[in-house]
């Protein structure tokens, strides 16, 4: 099939502004937008920036604004998105070169949260037992692979840099509700500061990006309600 | 562009179906804020400037003015439904923030507030064709 595909171009050392180029390209409708991406910077123009490691699905990196909506183009088909493929770069963190954002804004808001296992008891002899059902209290969370579709498919992190996003509560969450961590307490006062959860609107842009189908707008509920009731339950 | 206007990149290109919801709540907040806010000033005219106020009520009376609050009239529905939906999310049901569920309550409030307000759409409707074409 043929597949036209726009892409975003910006060098900020050297374009005034951004354009986009267009590849009319043939493919397979089981290609993958990275395989296109692949294409376009082996046959049609070795200057293309993006970020790409393991391409399938585990690493994170190629997370983009495919046709409007946060993807991973290791993760989207072709016949999925159709003929004609706009692709942009993540929305709310600086552009570095075409589609490479800087990430560090979005690791900041990260390490914020302690996102690291906590537990101040010596080690035992073998491992920290928990039952299945504690284990099972923070699975979903567990899932996350710091791609950043969340987090800049926010509509309140696009006006305000400043509140840590949904990856970062995810991030929490995974912690806040292990039973064998220590410092739920002092990461939930992190959470409740200005820039935390009640910056939230719950509008769930979140919760669809996600490429690994986090229920995160749900996380962040739990997170809120945690904090008001201080219970874990 | 992409990098120096975020938000408003965001709010008019992104594409996701809670963002419908958000957008919607928005606007539909700050058309009822507006409403208030010239219904209180006209109102005022009665003690300020009562010459003043009969103007206003012609205004009120224009066709263009009628048509903007019958959509006044779903803005109030669906500013309240999805406030409403909101609220039983947050306070009481938040393992309803899970993706299917919230995708259907956002299509669900729009409906509900279409089906509330196509009522008082077809009075008011019915009322400007009274008044301005058959001589009411």
């Amino acid at each position: 099939m043929k597949v036209t595909l726009k892409v975003f171009r910006y060098n900020p050392e050297t374009d005034q502004r951004p354009r986009y180029d267009i590849f009319h390209l043939e493919a397979d409708p089981n290609d993958r937008v990275l395989d296109l991406l692949e294409k376009v910077k082996a046959e049609h123009d070795g200057s293309l920036a993006y970020r790409r490691s393991c391409a399938h699905g585990v690493c994170g990196s190629d997370g983009m604004r495919i046709n409007g909506r946060n993807r991973l183009a290791c993760k989207t088909l072709v016949k999925d998105v159709g003929t004609t493929i706009v692709v942009e770069p993540m929305l709310g963190l600086p552009v570095q070169k075409d589609l490479i954002v800087d990430m560090e804004p979005f690791f900041e808001a990260y390490r914020k949260v302690m996102p690291w296992f906590i537990n101040n008891d010596p080690p035992p002899e073998k491992e920290r037992l928990q039952t299945p059902e504690e284990r099972a209290r923070f699975d979903d969370t567990t899932k996350c692979i710091l791609c950043a579709c969340c987090t800049t498919s926010c509509p309140v992190f696009w006006a305000d840099g400043s509140y840590f996003g949904p990856a970062a509560i995810v991030n929490a969450h995974r912690f806040i509700f292990d039973s064998r961590d220590q410092a739920a307490a002092e990461r939930l006062s992190i959470l409740a500061q200005e820039e935390g959860v009640w910056r939230c609107r719950t509008s769930f842009n979140c919760t669809e990006a996600c490429p690994r189908e986090i229920q995160i707008t749900k996380a962040i509920a739990e997170v809120k309600r945690a904090i008001i009731t201080g219970r874990l339950d | 562009m992409a990098s120096r206007h975020p938000a408003l990149e965001g709010y008019t290109r992104y594409r996701a179906v809670g963002q419908l919801a958000f957008l919607l709540h928005r606007i539909t907040g700050l058309g009822i804020l507006l409403f208030l806010v010239i219904h209180i000033i006209d109102t005022s005219f009665v003690y300020f400037a009562p010459e003043l106020y009969d103007e206003a009520i012609q205004i009120y009376r224009s066709i263009p003015f009628m048509i903007g609050e019958i959509f006044l009239v779903w803005s109030v529905f669906y500013h309240g439904f999805n406030g409403i939906r909101i609220i039983i999310f947050d306070l009481w049901k938040p393992e309803w923030w899970e993706k299917d569920i919230a995708v259907k309550s956002v299509y669900w409030t729009l409906a509900l507030s279409i089906l509330a307000w196509l009522p008082a759409a077809y009075i008011m409707g019915r009322a400007i064709i009274e008044n301005h074409f058959m001589g009411g």
